[in-house]
Order: C-alpha cells, then sequence, then structure tokens
C-alpha cells in the first residue's frame, strides 16, 4: 500500500518584508486508492502543495514522505528518479511533447526508463482510455480533452504509485472536466493508486473521496 | 537521442534552415582555406620540394632571397655539402611567342636538391644552357626541346624536363646549372641550403642562418597574405559559433515549458543536454559533409589559374573545426536548459 504524507509542511517564500508562507503547517496524508481533490481559490498555495508532493520543491520546515521514505534525503539525481518511476504528472498545459506523435510520448519513456514494456501495455492503456486510434497523431491534432487523456495515461504508463494533476480541467467544458475526473476517480479505485488533483474548479468536488481546501497556505478537510 | 532526433525530423525547416547557414558559412571556410593553402603553396611550393632544413644568407637581406649576396670567401667558409643558390627573376619566352615570369634558380648537379628533384616528363639535365622547368610551364603550352628566350639577354635555356610543384613566391621556377645563370647575376651566390641545421660556430660572420619555415615566413608578401587569411578564417569560425548559438538560443527558448515539463516528469537535466548536444553535432556534421562535396565541386571546375588546394589535411581540421565550433555554440542554450525550473514552468 503507497502512501504520501506530509508532515508539520511549511514553506516560505523571500525574507525580510518580502517573506510570503505560501503554506502553513500542512499535515496531509493520502494512501493507495483514493483520488483527493484540492481545492482553493488562485494564489492560495496549491500549485506549491503540490510541487512539493512531486519533489520539485522541499519544504522549507517539516517534511514529506513517500511510501516512508524522506524526499529531502534524496539526492536530486534520485528525486528525477522517482519523479520518473513513482509519480505521474498531468498538467494544465504543455503536457505532451509537441513533435512526438502519441505513441513516441510512450516510447520516451520506455527510453527514459530502459525499458521495453510498448505494445501490450500501451495499446491496453490507450484502448481503456479510448485512444487507441490516436497513435500516429500529433499533439496539435487532438482536441483539449483527447491531449488529457493523453496525458493521463502517459502518468500512469511508467505504474507510478500516485499521480499529481494541475488543473487538469481547466481548458475544458463542464462535460470534458467531468469525464475526465471520472476518469481519474475510476484510475484511483481500478488500479489502486493515489491521485491528487489541484483545481480551483468547485464543479468537481462531489466526484472525490476527499476534498481538501487551500486557503492563504493553511489546508483543512472539507469533505 | 530519441528526443532530439525526433524534433530534427519534425521541425524539418528550422533545422534545415540552420545547416544552410553552417553549409554556408563552412564552404565559404573550405574555399578560403584552400584558397590560402593554394597561394601558400604557390610561394613556398619548391622550398618544400627542396626537404631542407636551413639555409645560410647575407646577414643584411632581412631572410630575402634577391637580397643576399654571399662573397666567395663566405661560401667557402661554409660546410660544402649546402647547395649553393643563385637567383633571378625575369619573364621568358618561347620562340612561338609563350611568356612566363619566372625565377631562374642556379645549382649544381650534384647538390642534394637537385638530386631530390622530381620529373613527371623528360629528363633531369640542366647542363650546356639546359633546364629543368616548373610544370606549370607545361600547362602553360611548353613543351620538351623548346627554348626559353630570356629578356633582356641573349642566353636560350632547353628545357628538358617538368618537375612538380616547382612555384617560388608565386612563379614558376626554372632550375639551371651555376654556369648557365652566371651571365645574368654575374656568378652572385644568395644562399646556401643545408639538409641539417649548422652549428652556430660554422656560420661565417656577415652571414645569419634561419630555418626553412622562417625562411618562407620572410618570403616577399608570404606572411601578410597568409595573416589576412588567417584572420578570415578565425572570423568565419567566431561567425559559425554565433549563428549555432543564436539559432539554438531561440529554439531552446520556444521550448523551454516543453523541457520544464519533462523535467517534472522525471527526465534527466543531463539527458536534455545531451540531446542538444546531439542535434548541434548532427546539423553541423550534415552542413560540413554538403560543404566539403561543393567544396571539392567547385575546386575541380575553377580554372586552374585560381590557386586553390582542397586536401585531406585541410577537410579534417577545418571539419573538425567547424564541429567544435558547434558544439561550443550550443553551451549557452545548454545553460538555459539547465537553469529551467519545472516549478516555475509549472506556475508555483
Amino acid at each position: 500500500m503507497s502512501n504520501l504524507i506530509f508532515e508539520s509542511v511549511t514553506k516560505v517564500f523571500g525574507e525580510g518584508s518580502s517573506k510570503y508562507v505560501a503554506l502553513e503547517n500542512i499535515n496531509f496524508k493520502a494512501e493507495s486508492g483514493q483520488l483527493i481533490l484540492v481545492v482553493g481559490p488562485s494564489g492560495s498555495g496549491k500549485t506549491t502543495f503540490l510541487t512539493i508532493a512531486g519533489g520539485l520543491q522541499t519544504p522549507t520546515e517539516g517534511d514529506v514522505k513517500i511510501n516512508d521514505s524522506t524526499i529531502k534525503s534524496l539526492s536530486e539525481k534520485q528525486q528525477t528518479k522517482l519523479r520518473l518511476e513513482k509519480i505521474g504528472f498531468v498538467l494544465q498545459s504543455y503536457n505532451l511533447v509537441p513533435f512526438l506523435t502519441v505513441e513516441e510520448q510512450f516510447k520516451l519513456v520506455d527510453k527514459l526508463k530502459k525499458q521495453n514494456l510498448t505494445e501490450q501495455k500501451m495499446h491496453e492503456l490507450l484502448s481503456d482510455l479510448g485512444l487507441l486510434e490516436l497513435l500516429k497523431k500529433y499533439p496539435n491534432q487532438l482536441s483539449g480533452g483527447q491531449k488529457q487523456r493523453v496525458a493521463i495515461a502517459r502518468a500512469l504508463y511508467t505504474d507510478p504509485d500516485y499521480i499529481l494533476a494541475d488543473e487538469p480541467t481547466a481548458a475544458l467544458d463542464t462535460d470534458r472536466s467531468m469525464k475526465v475526473i471520472e476518469l481519474l476517480r475510476d484510475l484511483a479505485h481500478k488500479r489502486n493508486k493515489i491521485i491528487i488533483v489541484v483545481t480551483h474548479d468547485l464543479r468537481l468536488k462531489n466526484t472525490a473521496d476527499k476534498v481538501y481546501q487551500i486557503i492563504d497556505g493553511k489546508m483543512q478537510m472539507i469533505n | 537521442m530519441f528526443l532530439a532526433i525526433k524534433e530534427m525530423l519534425h521541425e524539418k525547416l528550422r533545422y534545415s534552415l540552420i545547416v544552410v547557414l553552417i553549409f554556408l558559412v563552412s564552404y565559404l571556410l573550405i574555399i578560403l582555406t584552400g584558397l590560402a593553402t593554394g597561394l601558400a603553396n604557390l610561394n613556398k611550393a619548391a622550398i618544400n620540394e627542396w626537404d631542407a632544413s636551413s639555409i645560410v644568407l647575407n646577414s643584411d637581406s632581412e631572410g630575402r632571397l634577391q637580397q643576399s649576396f654571399l662573397s666567395q670567401d663566405e661560401v667557402a667558409s661554409l660546410p660544402n655539402n649546402g647547395t649553393r643558390i643563385s637567383q633571378y627573376s625575369t619573364l621568358v619566352k618561347s620562340e612561338n611567342g609563350l611568356k612566363e615570369n619566372t625565377q631562374l634558380v642556379g645549382l649544381d648537379s650534384k647538390s642534394f636538391i637537385f638530386k631530390k628533384l622530381k620529373i613527371t616528363s623528360g629528363s633531369k639535365n640542366i647542363r650546356n644552357n639546359a633546364g629543368v622547368v616548373s610544370d606549370k610551364f607545361k600547362s602553360d603550352g611548353f613543351k620538351i626541346g623548346d627554348h626559353l628566350l630570356v629578356a633582356n639577354s641573349s642566353l636560350r635555356i632547353k628545357i628538358t624536363g617538368f618537375t612538380p610543384r616547382a612555384t617560388l613566391s608565386a612563379l614558376p621556377v626554372v632550375y639551371i646549372s651555376p654556369d648557365t645563370i652566371q651571365p645574368l647575376n654575374k656568378g652572385v651566390t644568395n644562399a646556401v641550403v643545408f639538409k641539417n641545421k649548422l652549428k652556430n660556430s660554422k656560420i661565417p660572420k656577415g652571414t645569419n642562418q634561419l630555418s626553412i619555415s622562417s625562411f618562407i615566413k620572410k618570403l616577399p608578401g608570404y606572411s601578410a597574405q597568409q595573416l589576412t587569411f588567417d584572420f578570415m578564417i578565425a572570423f568565419l569560425y567566431i561567425i559559425i559559433l554565433i549563428v549555432i548559438s543564436i539559432f539554438l538560443y531561440i529554439l531552446t527558448v520556444q521550448k523551454l515549458p516543453n523541457l520544464g515539463v519533462l523535467k517534472a516528469q522525471g527526465v534527466s537535466t543531463q539527458y536534455l543536454i545531451l540531446s542538444t548536444l546531439f542535434q548541434s553535432f548532427i546539423i553541423s556534421v550534415i552542413g560540413v559533409i554538403i560543404a566539403i562535396i561543393l567544396g571539392e565541386i567547385t575546386a575541380i571546375t575553377l580554372p586552374s589559374e585560381v590557386p586553390i588546394v582542397i586536401d585531406k589535411s585541410n577537410i579534417i581540421v577545418t571539419g573538425i573545426g567547424i564541429i567544435i565550433m558547434s558544439l561550443l555554440g550550443a553551451l549557452i542554450p545548454i545553460r538555459q536548459i539547465a537553469k529551467v525550473d519545472p516549478y516555475k514552468i509549472i506556475g508555483g
């Protein structure tokens, strides 16, 4: 069973008069099989939370643990490896490499991980997400919803312990947003993943297993 | 290098433009290097063929053969294994009206220089007003058995053989005997050339020993000409460096958000840097190969009056130089890649 734990995490930017507390004393725990929504207005600290969870930043105080191991103790190289192998990112934009076809997006992951899973696993994933016919398409030939589904498939391809999604529905209409979030929830439940979605879109809050709210750097569970 | 190759194949126009630019500058570089080598050879080819190490000239000659006059005593006090050189610049004409500016070089037929001379046709005979002449004469229409009429003199030199790579200060050489040149230069010995370097104790007062490379540098106009070419060539290398830097920098800046996301997704900075270096290497290799092919074709098609020499060593040095410049040009974009902070791209 995978887990992601924030222990009294505080993140401060700047010093003196320009000091800004982005996150304050956050305690948070996520376990496999959960879709967790983190909501809050712009500038509340959501993305800071996500980037710390993804090992892209280190907390000023406190600790972040993945499967009971502290991220802080890892070297930059180990953190890069961790992101490649344990974490899947789904972002609002620039998700896909523009000059690679859908199929090549997966091959890139293979090359980086020096693995050869490709065909069968890729086909299974794309088939599950209804994307099989898009294999030879470039990102600019896909709709917003298709791009996000491909990004989700790619994030899942390495079989990560958890997926971090930053505003994955921001560019989508309500119908497509609901489809993407339902897809994420199904993946969390069926594939036993931790999926954390950071969003300001409150329409999504009834779809998640847990909902946290961040306001002015302080986090509380609201659902 | 999957990412690098895929990007180049997808962005064919952008990368083709860089290849075209590298090709154009490389082509110019190869042509200039060829001209520099060709002109240098025109000045010094005969001296290189002598295969000597040093030359003794008059101290006041500033290393110039034409300005050097050695006395009989000075020549006599030098070791006798040297080749005495008498030189005279003049115009020669054939009986059927062909003209050629030339360097007459008087030397002994038993000297090591004469023994080393190669013959492309005819025989190696300089007795009785005969001469072995540069094969430039041959390409200009002179034939074995033709007589060269020396301007302002009654001397007639019979061509007995042609010798390759025999030009001195950009003029073709006519090798003749000391007796033949005597009426023209009053029997003056301009210099003595040695196969090996002499000990200073053996150099008589009033003379000066120069290495052959120093002597070549002092040939009239040689250093100025070569420095001019060196300057242009160095400048072209800098242009290649700047062109590659600017293009790769712009391309890198345009894809910074993607690079940031790739980093967030676990792609190492090292991988992204190697991709950029690989791209830089590939585009420069393609540009250089096209430039070499067209440079060779140009050298073949240019009229023989154009002194261009594109030899293997020049191509290797130029090619490696351009590729190194291209890799150096990738350093600025590499710095950008190393600095990309995925956190900032994601929007924290």
